[in-house]
């Protein structure tokens, strides 16, 4: 097993806790300071490994990304040191591709289920509104200012970049988490903004980056051309797991992701300044600080998005790279998207559900879970307890009217609470007997993601919402229809794993 | 810059840029090449059929002088 060095003010903890054991579950969660840490914690519980043979940069990484994350469940991340013509570089692909990393970073054991995950997340979802803990250090002690570029900037010297699909229009940054500040307001902590952005390098110090104007970072270069203000970002790349994971949640214009991410981990996040007065994770890997080069539009794309297909080529902004930071020995930090299942799903599948649930949960207690792990919810499935006939379509519409909700949520089905909609099993036995055909609403010409290819225009489509609850008054319920009890409950789990025993028993 | 690759194999111009070379020992394993004119990067190691024009998928193709065709995202201030 590879011990993934650890640098200075990186606390490791020895508690002495298995991880992937039960044990792990119920004892306090192992700190986790930066990727390192996740990656040695990932290690021992087998799901991290570094792969022994040198790669070509194209296709290799690539194929093998996709290899290890077809394993949905286990997939590990994957590392690589031996990388055709980046001597000593390191890149890491997976950490969030499959379920067991996953329940790995919120401290639960491997074979956690995905609705117990979901809970668990909800749970922390409603600490986040608690004083943000966050620990902060000089610069001068930073890992991630071990190293200064500020000269002969090369990015392709420090980032062993490829290609990501075949047919992407150069080396894309997939998971870079983009710090920003208001313009108009720059002193104001909770108005940075850290996002998920596509970063396409045009040269050693040029990149562009990929926004519309409803996002944060959209509004933020359209103020800064307008006001002619400079306009500097610092690209932290290599993260804590967590920042990935929840820094593209839909949170409020003025709530800080670092504080959530904090709150969500229930572990404070450590930060500190980038050179160009920003404010960074102090253990990240990679920090590439930057200036927008205003009015500079450059050609950007295609790039294989998350819906499967690859998104146009469209004239985006340009931004000029003023310096480098970095750990020695950087691991850089890549994701493979395309066709699902990818990383894209394990990575944001419950942050997507997570703010749904929670918002319609205060209006409508009657909820019980959201599933909109599907492409960034661009397919939903919400169960709640039915009060009447049509409810469940009112509480639809309303999931149409959360933040995420208007965009993305575009086919939704509606269960009972007998149905667990992390289950699709149960799903489509729901659709199979609870949908007349007259229970869908086509709703046309709504808001779309820009990226969805069954758009009638690039940005606007139909959703669809299928009730498939059951049949209550005052609809007409038809002949008396009595449900066949399932025997469930402890005494068949027991059973269960009586018959596993036995199984294994007879095949030794 | 090898002479396979005096063309960018998307838009075959040839404002070709040779912007970093991937080296062990000293010995060139591959080169990364940007055309200034799309704004195509690619390295000439990689298959065919990312990099070679009469083996690309023609529906990637991009003509630069039909700027029009591809949007500009965010308007910048006139």
């Amino acid at each position: 097993m590879e011990e993934i060095p650890a640098r200075s003010g990186v606390e490791k903890s020895g508690n002495g806790v298995q991880p992937g054991s039960i044990a792990a579950a119920t004892k306090a969660p192992r700190r986790i300071g930066s990727l390192r840490d996740f990656l040695q914690l990932l290690s021992e519980n087998r799901q991290c490994i570094t792969w022994p043979a040198p790669v070509m940069p194209e296709p290799d990484i690539r194929h093998i990304a996709v290899a290890a994350s077809n394993d949905v469940q286990n997939g590990p991340a994957v590392i690589f040191d031996k990388i055709r013509g980046y001597p000593g570089r390191r890149l890491v692909i997976g950490v969030h591709a499959s379920w067991a990393n996953i329940a790995t970073l919120l401290g639960r054991a491997k074979g956690t289920t995905i609705k117990e995950m979901f809970f668990e997340m909800t749970r922390r979802w409603g600490a986040k509104g608690a004083k943000p803990e966050l620990n902060w250090i000089k610069p001068e002690e930073a890992p991630v200012h071990e190293v200064r570029v500020e000269k002969d900037i090369n990015l392709y010297d420090i980032i062993p970049l490829t290609r990501i699909n075949e047919f992407d229009g150069g080396f894309y940054i997939g998971k870079a988490a983009v710090v920003s500040r208001d313009p108009r307001d720059p002193e104001d902590f909770n108005k940075q903004n850290v996002g998920i952005y596509r970063l396409q390098p045009h040269g050693p110090d040029r990149f562009s980056l990929l926004s519309i104007p409803a996002h944060d970072i959209g509004r933020q270069i359209l103020v800064a051309e307008k006001d002619r203000r400079p306009f500097r970002i610092a690209v932290m790349l290599g993260n804590h797991p967590a920042i990935a994971m929840f820094a593209a949640t839909p949170l409020a214009y003025d709530e800080s992701e670092f504080s959530y991410a904090s709150a969500m981990m229930g572990q404070p996040m450590t930060l500190t300044q980038s050179g160009n007065g920003l404010d960074i994770l102090a253990e990240t890997e990679i920090v590439i600080e930057a200036e927008l080069m205003h009015g500079e539009r450059v050609m950007e794309g295609p790039f294989g998005e998350f819906p499967g297909s690859y998104s146009g080529v469209r004239r985006a902004p340009l931004f000029k790279v003023t310096a480098v930071s970095h750990r020695r020995d950087p691991i850089f930090e890549s994701i493979y998207i395309g066709k699902g299942w990818t990383e894209h799903d394990t990575l944001i599948g419950l942050s997507t559900s997570v703010p749904i649930y929670s918002v319609l949960k205060e209006q409508f207690p009657e909820v019980q879970a959201v599933n909109a792990l599907y492409h960034h919810g661009m397919t939903g499935i919400i169960s709640l307890k039915n009060r009447y006939g049509g409810f469940a379509k009112s509480v639809a519409l309303r999931a149409l009217g959360t933040p995420h909700g208007m965009m993305y949520l575009k086919n939704l089905i509606m269960v009972d609470d007998d149905v667990d909609p992390f289950d699709l099993n149960q799903v489509m036995w729901a659709l199979s007997v609870r949908t007349r055909a007259s229970d869908i609403m086509l709703l046309p010409n709504m808001p779309m993601i820009p990226i969805d290819p069954a758009a009638e225009v690039s940005g606007k489509g139909h959703h669809l919402i299928i009730d498939a609850t059951s049949f209550l008054p005052p609809d007409n319920v038809g002949p008396d229809v009595k449900l066949v009890r399932r025997p469930a409950g402890e005494h068949i789990e027991r059973l269960m794993d009586q018959i596993r025993r036995i199984q294994e028993d007879a095949a030794q | 810059m090898s002479a396979k690759h005096n063309a960018c194999p998307r838009c075959r111009g040839s404002e070709v840029e040779l912007q970093y070379q991937g080296k062990e020992d000293s010995r060139v394993i591959w080169s990364i090449l940007h055309c200034t004119r799309c704004s195509f990067t690619w390295r000439d190691s990689e298959p065919p059929e990312s990099i070679v024009s009469e083996q690309r998928d023609p529906f990637f193709n991009v003509d630069p002088d039909e700027i029009a065709r591809y949007p500009i995202i965010l308007a910048p201030t006139p």
